[in-house]
């Protein structure tokens, strides 16, 4: 009797996801699926509104990273009145980039801490009841108190920039529409009300050698766990090809470092992707044409970013990244868990740039818009926590948006998510007699190493299960457990 | 009687899915009448920061769309600190908001839950028929029971 066991939602993700894994009459894997089941439809329904509204309306799509869909649209439309990233006037730049790092800060912040920390502290196989953030408090309150300030530091940045912690705003077409004051800025460098950014910075290197301390001892795992040969992607800066998270060029190798995207420009990269569609999954398939749909998949996030960039510019963190380059002798990294590792090296590079941009007088300039001449299209990419966010809009001479095409981070990560499951699959699952909460936990520790977004969801109070089904080959579900 | 301690309400919710903005909607008709110490807060979710806030606090309040019926439309409990068996931990439940105030602070503020009962939770905005009689009705029993608004 051939079984599938499908895990909905998926846990500990941002949104909500579906695996299904199909097992055979002897319990052997035969087929194992990451499913995105939610539609947003945010590329059809912002059709006909004027363009100025993009960067206001698509940071709904998310209640986590909303800042990064800001920032990508806003890019986007400083296109569309004439105004390239670098046409920005400096103090626009510098406040626009001081939003973005607060904002990939405080997500990072938040999956290392609240997501991934319980399985890593406890293992993925512990008791699911204390295999959770509060677990995670009860026992370590310490890291839980840094982890809740290092967030909360980073949404305090947002709602410096952008008036609030969720779903601000801070641009306008060329620019910000405020600079920042000598007393707000004080907030974040005086260690009075809040801990300063150096307390945060001295955190950042502590979490890291938390980091490498875990690595000592659970080497095995982190090298061995959901590991698969895949691309890498990213921006990089175009002058040096650093780590790069506002703007830069995309940049991509393969697992073994070989170069496949070779520092394009940002409007040329509908020349190199393709989306590809599956019936069973909302999310498209994005891969690189010249590879096509079988090789051309790629990595994005922090483990793609650290891989393909040639350096950082700030000390520390660069210290932090030639260590992690030494683990693989300085080749390409294709083990999953070390996602983890690389995000918190950019939390610490977050935390550097934010102190360099806060104690630079330029934020406090009134210099804040450019204009330019008017075109009809404008495509802004941004690299967002979780990866290559695209945005790219076209418009008509009524000011209307024509057409709207967004490849998302978790987008990119589909078809790595899908391998990781496939690998959990095929490596935890695979024969077992009996699936236990720990091995289905498993498929979700793999999933969660990318930090998928899938979207935000409802989520009304005694509303939100955890279903568990089990069906056997003609499609009757044989077995299924409801968890509130 | 009128609390006179420092208190907070989160209204949680999201406007954009109907009845699930049952708990903005209630911060948005009771702010006007909120005396002095009182906060309010608005969240798509509870998260694990919202301990720090909550610390700061005497007196707690959580407001939230229910989708379990109750006979006048809403339901008013005390909240107490509690891990509770939740699978997930990018939204919290107010106990275990509650239990990381305690653990992490040392902080057991007084606490209360309010549900009120929605009925769609669709994409779209507006809350429906039944949602706003029951918000009514739960803002007749705030209004009266909590800040002592009516005689």
């Amino acid at each position: 009797m051939s079984q599938k066991l499908v895990i909905d939602p998926v846990t500990r993700v941002e949104g909500h996801g579906k695996v299904t894994v199909h097992l055979d009459e002897n319990n052997k894997v035969t087929d194992a699926k990451f499913h995105i089941v939610e539609f947003r439809g945010f590329e059809r329904f912002i059709q006909g509104h004027p363009y100025w509204e993009a960067p206001v309306m698509v940071q709904r799509l998310c209640g986590i990273c909303p800042v990064s869909h800001h920032l990508a649209a806003a890019k986007a439309i400083d296109q569309i009145v004439g105004i390239e990233p670098e046409d920005l006037s400096l103090p626009a730049q510098k406040i626009r980039k001081l939003l973005h790092f607060g904002q990939v800060f405080q997500s990072h912040a938040l999956h290392f801490f609240y997501l991934a920390s319980p399985d890593l502290l406890f293992g993925a196989e512990s008791d699911p009841l204390k295999r959770n953030v509060v677990g995670v408090a009860m026992e370590y309150p310490e890291l839980a108190k840094k982890g809740i300030l290092m967030r909360k530091f980073g949404q305090e940045i947002i709602k410096l920039v952008a008036g609030k912690r969720i779903h601000g705003i801070s641009t306008t077409p060329g620019g910000v529409h405020r600079r920042i004051s000598a007393k707000e800025r004080a907030y974040f460098l005086d260690d009075q009300e809040i801990p300063s950014i150096d307390t945060m910075i001295k955190w950042s290197v502590e979490i890291i050698e938390f980091m490498k301390t875990y690595h000592i001892t659970n080497k095995k795992f982190l090298d061995s766990f959901a590991k698969y040969p895949s691309g890498h992607l990213g921006l990089v800066n175009k002058k040096n090809g650093f780590l790069e998270l506002y703007d830069g060029v995309l940049r991509a190798t393969d697992s073994k470092g070989n170069i496949t995207l070779d520092d394009v420009s940002n409007d040329d990269y509908n020349q190199y992707f393709y989306e590809a569609v599956e019936k069973w999954s909302y999310l498209k398939f994005p891969y690189l044409k010249h590879l096509g749909k079988e090789k051309g998949w790629n990595r994005v996030g922090p483990l793609a970013r650290i891989n393909i960039c040639d350096g950082i510019e700030t000390p520390l963190a660069e210290q932090e990244r030639l260590d992690f380059k030494a683990i693989t002798n300085g080749n390409i990294n294709n083990m999953t868990m070390y996602t983890h590792w690389a995000r918190l090296i950019e939390v610490l590079y977050c935390a550097e740039m934010m102190k360099k941009l806060l104690e630079d007088d330029d934020i406090l300039s009134n210099d804040l818009t450019r204009k330019g001449k008017r075109r009809n299209e404008g495509i802004g990419i941004i690299e967002a926590p979780r990866g290559t966010l695209i945005h790219h809009y076209e418009v008509d001479d009524k000011d209307r948006i024509t057409r709207c095409n967004l490849i998302v981070s978790t987008t990119h990560n589909n078809e790595p998510m899908n391998q990781a499951v496939r690998w959990v699959a095929n490596n935890v699952l695979d024969g077992q007699a009996k699936i236990t909460e720990g091995m289905m936990n498993q498929v979700e520790v793999a999933i969660r190493a990318y930090d998928p977004c899938l979207s935000c969801a409802t989520h009304a109070m005694g509303q939100m299960p955890l279903e568990l089904q089990l069906f056997d080959h003609y499609g009757n579900v044989i077995d299924k457990k409801i968890k509130h | 009687m009128r609390n006179q301690s420092k208190t907070l309400i989160f209204g949680i919710g999201n406007c954009g899915r109907a009845d699930d903005g049952l708990g903005w909607a209630f911060l948005d008709k009771i702010k006007p009448h909120l005396p002095n110490n009182y906060d309010v807060e608005y969240r798509y979710q509870l998260q694990i920061d919202d301990a720090e806030l909550v610390a700061q606090y005497q007196t707690v309040f959580f407001i939230d769309a229910h989708k379990n019926s109750f006979e006048k439309g809403y339901l008013f409990e005390v909240c107490h600190p509690r891990a509770t068996d939740s699978f997930t931990s990018h939204e919290l439940d107010p106990k275990s908001v509650l239990l990381l105030t305690k653990t992490i602070y040392h902080k057991t503020p007084e606490a209360y839950l309010l549900g009120i009962t929605g009925e769609k939770f669709c994409l779209s905005m507006g809350l429906s028929n039944i949602a706003q009689i029951n918000l009514s009705n739960a803002l007749d029993f705030f209004n009266e029971k909590i800040l002592n608004l009516v005689n």
